[in-house]
């Protein structure tokens, strides 16, 4: 078999022993935390490197994990920015603009006006038609004029928000072209990994930070990964999602994308990201006791950089050989998309 | 004014022989283990349902206070409490069982023994003058179905479940992490509590369907049939036609789990997202199962405290036709993001938002009734108002969730949570309050204290909005549901939540403060104690109720069409 | 114990019968739930519902390419394995690129990295759905379940083609690119049960 193989086998197997000791994530939960730790780095020397960004794998020399934007793609605290808590992320994708707009100017203000429209007349009656102000009740049960508009009134804002909403779905649902550059991830319990297909078959394995590392490289804790999901800025992605055990979700909520992986089956949507950065996303489909411990990173490279990490990967980049050649049936991205 | 209590004097016809015969009471075994009364079984899933309140409320009480801080506090300690290892997984596999029982017991055993078995059962009968229920003893059947299925649930807690005590697969149940993804009896007891308690529900609707369309008292047409009793027989067809589909699934889940099936197993060409599917072709009337018995219960508190018969009643009746009918089109938005195609979302997106137009019309009807009216704010009617306006807050953010494009952020994010506590926990539960204060003097003969309600109320009212409003933030920010621990951003809005649940907490004892007072010192209550507005037949008869009433049936006649617009004259 | 008098029988027959009614509508539900699971299979098998490939005949494929035009379209291969499934499987090639209404061939290798005979079976679908009834399988491995011995490599074909008719439907409008996903899945196996994941 192929050497990469090898090295990829090796490299998962080295990924799931520190998954199963990876207390680490959980340094919270006390005791266990401490002794568990140590086993996880001898066991898995590989990803107990990977645990720290700063020191890159051997092969990986020439990419350094990129520095999160305070901010961007991730969530903002109140104390950080009160007015930006209250909504949503900043989106980096043209459909999350979209959508945004969409929320902010359409659904918001009329879901506003319309509350504050019954509250507004509930405190009307409340004061105009209060026992002492109105101490005789009238009998009306009837008005088939006001009866039809608050019927027919709904029915148009009704069809105006439809409008944009048809629209963003037609758009989210924009097939990939050919050439888009495509990662397929997968859901394990409880950790994602990364195939590129396309790249020479490159597989990434991503665990969660524990608080330390999390802290040391600068990125929010239960966020940051080890390895991240690295991809293009600005050119089409196909996003494949699959999960091996039970259903998990890919979510990244700054890109405004959501897909569940569900075993047994592929799901795929369209991204592009506008520009480069680092957007943080987490499982968004009950998986069993680590749900909340599996989150996702999209590090978005313009694609000079994104090829040189897949270079740093030992991966090609469509239409080049791969640098460690393998067994010629071992080799799909041998065979490039025309 | 002709159409008071006072207008319908049949009973008290019949003078004192016929009070004997009424009040004879079976001895104490007989008459609360094996009871046929619908009055008896009425109160004993009303404190039932008060007991699985206060578990499922202590359960969200521990979630909250976990989710006070970002990081794990407490959950490890509790899975040692409850039988299981002293490590990770199983700290955090108790998370997913508590959000699990919290889900089930308040959908399950709260809310619809509540409004279905409680007031139902109480009320059904008494507003349309029917001596019971069409099948008593079948309904004594359907109380202790429920009861079996809510042991089985706490069984369930103490009882291996894969990576710890308890099933954490969450109220859905989604395969195959109920399957393949938990080892252990937990979730089989947790599938088996969903068939007992919905074998007893589903036997409860046949319960009311018959009762309704073959008791009513003489006159009491179905045009004439208050609110109440229209939104009951509507959620009975609800559950009728739904719960026999979740009954379908579990079972399958069951035998998928134990006996070698495929039914969701890819492996043996199985589909995980069939079930999904079947649970929300169930899921989503369920939720409409949940809330209408609360329009219903409004209805007749608005009408009641404005002195004025409820607006647009044919409008009213029909709405709630609409919406259940239209529930069972929509469930497809419970599950935006599983890979449907294009079509299939643009077509749930609009079915979904269609359901707006009769919640609207319902909304509007109720302020119409208040217009003109004479207000009285006694404790049901101001816990009404809370209902109207938090059950708008919640409906407008259901118009937000019911664009794909739009839940494919918001969805299984605290946005959702805040949405469907909006109309559960405000629209339900403030219906429920409303109802039980409403209705509390009937049933117990005594009057509560107006102040400790009031009080109750302010104090939910504050408590409530202040744990659920934030979490839109937060389901905004991305936050997503079903997590025991957060990044630090969203520590914020998490401490104001729980804030908001050590007020709402506080404010219940204000409730059982009440009930306890009323019932030890609380004022005697008259046959009607709410004046010429409350118009429904249960305000004829004394407070209690004899044990068997309307021996000989009250006639309706045009003259008691309270809901009619002609003016009425005696 | 009730001292009311007892409802007459006419009304309790109505009862009854008002009851049986409204019980054998439930009856009918579950009845209906039951059924669910073949009818969504032949719903999917029908309309391609959630990229469900259809399985075509000789005579359908040959239709097909008589309607060729000649257009093109990129396909491309996908497999995964699932949890506890010790096979490693992969498509020889991860694109292709063929000729609407041809038929072409394309193949997956499977190699068994265990200790003892392994039962497979492969669940499927396409992406994006929309393509899922016009993506017809004249043979497949899928078709069936496949063993291998420790050790054993085999290669494994899937026949298919793309039917033109896709060209004339709007929902397949702009489509560049079809991807044709298999999961490999462990068969049931009381002799080598899947091992009992130990959380």
């Amino acid at each position: 078999m192929g050497q990469r193989d090898t090295r990829m086998k090796k490299l998962f197997l080295a990924a799931v022993a520190a998954g199963l000791a990876a207390f680490a994530p959980l340094s919270a939960v006390a005791q266990d935390a401490a002794p568990a730790a140590p086993v996880a780095a001898e066991a898995a020397p590989a990803a107990a490197a990977a645990a720290d960004p700063a020191a890159p794998a051997a092969e990986a020399s020439a990419y350094t994990p990129m520095a999160p934007t305070k901010g961007k793609g991730m969530p903002t605290s109140y104390q950080d920015d009160p007015a930006k808590s209250l909504t949503f992320q900043d989106q980096y994708s043209a459909n999350g603009e979209y959508a945004l707009w969409m929320h902010d100017m359409i659904l918001l203000p009329v879901i506003t006006a319309i509350s504050l429209l019954v509250l507004g007349l509930l405190l009307y009656v409340v004061i105009r038609f209060n026992r002492k102000a109105n101490p005789v009740a009238s009998k009306t049960t009837h008005n088939t004029a006001i009866e039809v508009i608050w019927t027919i009134v709904p029915v148009i804002i009704l069809v105006i928000i439809a409008v944009p909403s048809i629209t963003l779905l037609a758009r989210q649902y924009e097939t990939p072209p050919a050439d888009a550059v495509t990662i397929k991830a997968t859901g394990y319990q409880w950790y994602w990994g990364y195939e590129y297909p396309d790249h020479g078959g490159i597989e990434v394995i991503s665990n969660m930070l524990d608080e330390a590392a999390a802290l040391k490289a600068g990125e929010p804790h239960q966020l940051a990964v080890d390895k991240r999901m690295v991809v293009p800025a600005g050119v089409p992605l196909r996003i494949q999602t699959t999960a091996s055990d039970v259903i998990h979700a890919f979510a990244v909520p700054s890109l405004w994308f959501k897909m569940d992986a569900v075993p047994g089956r592929l799901n795929e949507k369209l991204l592009t990201i506008k520009e480069p950065g680092v957007y943080y996303g987490q499982c968004s489909e009950l998986c069993g006791a680590r749900h909340g411990y599996m989150p996702i990173v999209v590090e978005a490279l313009p694609p000079a950089e994104f090829a040189a990490w897949v270079k740093s990967q030992g991966g090609a980049m469509p239409g080049e050989a791969a640098e460690a050649a393998p067994a010629a049936e071992a080799a799909p991205a041998a065979a490039p998309a025309a | 004014m002709a159409t008071t209590a006072e207008g319908f004097d049949i009973h008290h016809d019949h003078g004192h022989d016929a009070h004997d015969h009424a009040d004879h009471k079976p001895g104490f075994f007989a008459r609360w283990f094996m009871s046929t009364n619908h009055k008896d079984i009425g109160t004993m899933y009303l404190i039932f349902a008060i007991i699985a309140g206060i578990v499922g409320g202590a359960i969200s009480g521990i979630m909250r206070v976990e989710l006070a801080e970002p990081g794990i506090q407490y959950l490890q300690w509790w899975a040692q409490f409850m039988g299981g290892a002293n490590d990770v997984n199983t700290a955090l596999h108790m998370w997913n069982v508590f959000i699990t029982a919290h889900g089930l017991i308040m959908v399950f055993f709260m809310v619809m023994p509540a409004m279905i078995g409680g007031f139902g059962n109480w009320f059904v009968p008494l507003m349309i003058g029917a001596p019971d229920m069409a099948f008593p003893r079948m309904n004594n059947v359907s109380f202790w179905l429920t009861v079996a299925g809510f042991f089985s649930l706490l069984f369930s807690l103490f009882v291996p479940g894969g990576t710890g005590p308890g099933a954490g697969t969450g109220w859905t149940v989604y395969a195959p992490l109920s399957t393949t993804g938990s080892v252990g009896p937990a979730v089989d007891f947790a599938i088996f509590s969903l068939h007992l308690a919905g074998a007893g529900s589903i036997l409860g609707a046949t319960n009311f369907i018959t009762t309704i369309f073959n008791m009513r008292a003489p006159g009491m047409t179905l045009h004439k049939m208050p609110l109440f009793v229209w939104s009951v027989l509507v959620t009975a067809f609800l559950l009728l036609l739904a719960l026999p589909v979740l009954a379908a699934a579990i079972t399958m889940l069951l035998t998928d789990r134990n006996f070698g099936t495929t039914f969701f197993t890819p492996a043996g060409g199985g589909d995980p997202v069939l079930y999904q599917h079947l649970f929300w072709f169930f899921g989503h009337p369920e939720v409409y199962i949940m809330i209408l018995p609360g329009f219903g219960m409004i209805s007749q508190i608005v009408a009641t405290f404005s002195r004025k018969p409820v607006f647009g009643y044919l409008g009213m009746a029909y709405a709630m036709v609409a919406i259940g009918v239209v529930g069972f089109i929509v469930w497809a938005h419970h599950m935006y993001t599983v890979g449907l195609d294009v079509n299939t979302k643009m077509y749930f997106t609009a079915a979904t938002m269609v359901i707006a137009v009769p919640t609207g019309v319902k909304i509007f009807s109720w302020i119409a009734t208040m217009w003109g009216g004479s207000l009285e704010f006694k404790s049901p009617m101001v816990w009404s108002l809370g209902f109207i306006f938090l059950f708008t807050v919640g409906g407008v953010t259901g118009v937000v969730l019911a664009n794909g494009g739009i839940d494919d952020n918001l969805h299984d994010t605290y946005y959702v949570v805040a949405h469907f506590h909006y109309v559960l926990s405000m629209g339900a539960v403030f219906s429920m309050f409303a109802g039980f204060y409403y209705w509390f003097p009937k049933m117990s003969g005594r009057m509560h204290s107006e102040l400790l309600s009031h009080l109750h109320f302010w104090t939910f009212f504050i408590g409530v909005n202040v744990i659920f409003f934030p979490q839109h933030f937060l389901g905004m920010q991305g936050m997503p549901r079903r997590y025991p621990d957060y990044a630090e951003a969203y520590t914020y809005w998490h401490q104001i939540s729980t804030l908001g649940y050590y007020i709402m907490a506080g404010s219940m004892l204000f409730f059982f403060v009440n009930i306890l007072y009323a019932l030890a010192a609380g004022k005697k209550a008259a046959a009607n104690p709410w004046g010429e507005g409350a118009t429904t037949l249960e305000w004829t008869l004394p407070s209690p109720p004899p044990y068997h009433q309307f021996e000989t049936l009250p006639v309706i006649t045009d003259a008691h069409d309270y809901h009619d617009h002609r003016p009425v004259t005696a | 114990m009730a001292s009311i008098a007892p409802p007459s029988p006419d009304a309790s027959r109505r009862n009854l019968r008002t009851g049986a009614f409204a019980f054998a509508g439930a009856l009918a539900m579950l009845g209906l739930g039951y059924a669910s699971v073949p009818l969504y299979r032949l719903f999917c098998q029908v309309t391609g519902f959630g990229g469900t490939t259809m399985i075509a005949s000789e005579s359908k494929a040959q239709r097909a390419a008589a309607a060729a035009t000649g257009q093109k379209i990129s396909i491309r291969f996908d497999a995964t394995t699932a949890m506890g499934m010790p096979w490693t499987f992969r498509p020889t090639q991860a694109t292709d690129t063929v000729t609407i209404g041809e038929r072409d061939i394309a193949t997956y290798t499977a190699r068994n990295d265990s200790e003892f005979p392994i039962t497979g079976v492969a669940s499927f679908n396409v992406e994006p759905e929309q393509a899922g009834k016009y993506f017809n399988k004249i043979q497949c491995f899928c078709f069936t379940e496949q063993t291998l011995a420790p050790g054993q490599e085999v290669t494994m074909p899937v026949l298919y083609f793309v039917d033109p008719a896709m060209l004339d439907d709007p929902n397949m409008k702009g489509v560049e690119q079809i991807t044709l996903s298999y999961t490999f899945h462990r068969a049931e196996d009381p002799v080598n049960p899947v091992p009992e994941r130990n959380n």
